[in-house]
């Protein structure tokens, strides 16, 4: 029994390792997402490292405004000789916004195409003027106001929040294909009738499917924070034991899924088309690149019900970016492990069988 | 001619037929114009996104001329409320139990900020009103003490980062008002501030019209990534093509009715996504000009040759899906069609530069009016064209019309 089992596995093994398309998705297109992502979103919209184009017409003072202008964050700024050329550093990107003093207003210049990052510098411009019209009048808020943080030091980066995002998204597309991709492939290959008549049990092959891609998986998401860490120098403190466990069980409910999507279709194609569908879908309600916070409301309650969100939520927390209770933690591993137990088992017999239609 | 047109109608009906054709084609185009539209549209407009805050008032000395703590606590209860009805407010808050003592309710917050659940917790100290008369009477601020407010906040949410922002700004117009009040900030004298966009004819670009050339050009991108080869590449592998080929159809042939049949369907998904575009989103940005047709024309036949040139270095259909795939990604994302790529490292810019993508998202852009000029036109036009003449030199020499 234990033989046949072990052969089993070594089959699945030497046919992973042979399927070059699983190879690229488990372990090339994790890598690709964070790398791409990652120099994408690394200080977008980030005022502090916001550049700004200054121009002064002679003979009009600036000190006071240069001064407001360096003491609202470290900002870099370059002084321009004429609107015009401002205008056009603008246009070709070597500045974020332009601001222009005539000693009577300020102008401040956007580039109309950053929609997604005009929005943090406008909030730059409105501080600018409130503390500059103070300044002119030699004043000084009168409220101060000192920020605390609070929570895990390591989250300090929008990216370190997208990154167990990202692998969070690889376990629920390789999770949902593992299963109903390879099984599909087996019944239209006719490899499923010749297995079936084996005095194998359907479970033992279901099995070793799911060993063999778990490791995968696992072995693939520690490359892909490997590489986060140190390609893109981000900062995780991960409890491995919590992150071991939590991949896991995510990767197993997802494989329960999976299962599904291989009841209900026949080719291979199929099964991989639903699962990129649905892991697309959810990729982008989930909060896995732009915040569930900025969303509208009605968003925000679907979000809510994905088991993206939740799986994201909890990969946050094993590798230390966000803090949650560990009632909230176990809940959800503990929900994602009973979806396999559940499903698994349940849909081995009726997956596991020759095609007949 | 009557040939070119069956071929055509026949990818027309192939592609109509195929469910996941249709979702990639035409329904994840739409989905990806929604779904941004309704994300990033309305970013940080007041009554789209609401903030879980508290505030904690330590202020016990409410004897003196103005009660300030009273004041900014006040200023943050009305941000409570809704500004129209079926709207969010901006910021809901939480206020302690009755008699529960505030200092427990503090600790409680602080505890929900670090869960997430809180976006920030604003503490008015002990002292603040007398603190607050003092600092005035010298007509200075202090960066901190006793009299400055905190607020916690968590770095790590985003929803914190915002939260924020909208309170220090809350915050810097109380801090204005009190100085009004008191005779010391004389409002007439403030410094205006206006706002020019520049690329855009000087108006501001709303979101949709950004996003819509991007998404068409991405939806032009995955029909030629994917379509062109897996129709090829698929017909050679079933021997669909063998059969083309014992009839008068020549290649040439075959091949002008399958681009006719691959343009009309970027044409149907052009107008599919334009009116969603105008009329469920508002976008306002016009196609009918002849730099726009050029540019949309250019896209489609430029994915077109793309396609090819993979059906002609892939062996079978599903290697020529597994290379679209992999080019997919790099090639969309490192294209500016949803992202700006101005900060990318010099690796990744040598992608972006060869990239068509590119040059087709920003002439397209440019020729909208919607973008000012990053690249000169005749260069938007020439890489494009450059990529078409190297597919089509490659496909004519590799691609194989029949099972080897």
């Amino acid at each position: 029994m234990m033989r046949a089992f072990q052969a089993l596995l070594h089959t699945e093994y030497t046919v992973f390792l042979r399927d070059k398309a699983s190879l690229t998705f488990t372990f090339l297109f994790p890598v690709i997402f964070i790398l791409i992502f990652g120099f994408l979103m690394r200080g977008m919209g980030d005022v502090e490292d916001a550049r700004l184009g200054l121009f002064v017409p002679a003979g009009v003072e600036s000190k006071i405004l240069e001064r407001t202008v360096s003491s609202a964050g470290s900002m870099s700024v370059t002084l321009y000789d004429d609107q015009s050329s401002l205008q056009i550093a603008l246009e070709k990107r070597t500045i974020d916004f332009g601001l222009i003093w005539d000693g009577t207003k300020l102008l401040f210049l956007y580039d109309s195409s950053r929609v997604q990052e005009n929005y943090a510098f406008e909030e730059v411009a409105t501080g600018i003027t409130a503390d500059f019209s103070l300044a002119r009048q030699g004043l000084s808020p009168v409220l101060s106001v000192e920020k605390i943080h609070v929570g895990r030091e390591a989250a300090t980066d929008w990216f370190n929040l997208v990154v167990p995002g990202i692998l969070a998204f690889s376990i629920l597309s390789a999770g949902l294909f593992a299963v109903s991709g390879h099984i599909t492939a087996m019944k239209e290959r006719k490899l499923l009738d010749r297995m079936i008549v084996t005095p194998m049990r359907p479970i033992a092959l279901l099995a070793a499917i799911i060993c063999v891609r778990l490791a995968m998986v696992y072995i693939s998401t520690l490359i892909s924070l490997f590489i986060a860490m140190t390609v893109l120098h981000l900062a995780f403190d991960v409890s491995w034991f919590y992150y071991t466990v939590f991949v896991v069980a995510s990767t197993l409910g997802m494989m329960g899924f999976g299962t599904l999507i291989a009841l209900l279709v026949r080719k291979p194609s199929s099964a991989s088309n639903i699962a990129h569908i649905l892991s697309i879908v959810m990729m982008f309600l989930a909060g896995i690149y732009f915040p569930i916070e900025i969303m509208p409301s009605y968003l925000r309650t679907l979000s809510k019900a994905l088991p993206l969100t939740y799986m994201a939520e909890a990969l946050r927390y094993a590798t230390g970016v966000i803090d949650m209770t560990e009632t909230r933690f176990w809940g959800i591993t503990v929900a994602m492990f009973a979806l396999a137990v559940v499903l698994l088992p349940l849909l081995a017999r009726y997956v596991v069988s020759p095609d007949r239609r | 001619m009557r040939g070119i047109l069956r071929i055509a109608a026949g990818h027309l009906f192939t592609a109509f037929r195929e469910r996941v054709t249709l979702f990639w084609f035409l329904i994840f185009p739409v989905f990806l114009l929604a779904i941004l539209t309704l994300i990033f549209g309305n970013m940080g407009q007041e009554g789209e996104i609401s903030f879980a805050i508290s505030v904690v008032n330590l202020e016990s000395n409410t004897a003196g001329p103005v009660d300030f703590a009273a004041i900014v606590e006040g200023v943050f209860e009305e941000t409570g409320t809704a500004s129209e009805e079926g709207k969010e407010p901006l910021f809901t808050l939480t206020h302690p139990s009755d008699g529960e003592d505030l200092e427990e309710f503090l600790a409680r917050e602080k505890e929900a900020l670090r869960l997430g659940h809180r976006a920030a917790v604003i503490v008015i100290p002990e002292g603040f009103n007398q603190e607050l008369l003092e600092r005035m009477m010298r007509s200075s601020s202090s960066p901190s003490g006793n009299g400055a407010l905190t607020i916690y906040i968590n770095e790590g949410s985003a929803a914190s980062e915002m939260a924020t922002s909208i309170i220090e700004q809350i915050l810097a117009g109380v801090d204005r008002e009190i100085l009004t009040h008191i005779g010391h900030f004389q409002e007439e004298e403030a410094i205006p501030s206006e706002t020019l966009w520049v690329g855009s004819g000087g108006e501001e670009l709303s979101y949709v019209d950004f996003l819509l050339p991007g998404v068409i050009l991405m939806g032009f991108f995955v029909n030629g990534l994917f379509g062109v080869p897996g129709s090829i590449l698929f017909a050679r592998d079933r021997r669909v093509l063998r059969r083309y080929w014992v009839t008068p159809l020549t290649v040439p042939h075959y091949l002008a009715g399958f681009s006719l049949g691959h343009l009309t369907l970027c044409l149907i998904q052009f107008v599919l996504i334009l009116v969603l575009g105008r009329f469920a989103f508002g976008a306002t940005i016009k196609f009918a000009e002849p730099m726009p047709i050029l540019f949309l024309l250019l896209g489609a036949v430029t994915f077109l040759a793309f396609g090819f040139f993979i059906a002609s270095v892939a062996k079978t259909a599903n290697a020529g899906m597994a290379s679209a795939n992999i080019l997919n990604m790099p090639m969309m994302f490192l294209g500016g069609l949803f992202f700006p790529i101005g900060g990318l490292p010099t690796f990744l810019k040598v992608i972006v530069y060869a990239n068509p993508v590119t040059y087709l998202a920003e002439g397209l852009r440019m020729s909208l009016g919607v973008q000012g000029e990053t690249f000169s036109i005749p260069l938007t036009l020439a890489v494009p064209v450059g990529w078409i003449a190297f597919c089509i030199f490659v496909a004519s020499r590799r691609l194989s019309w029949d099972v080897k």
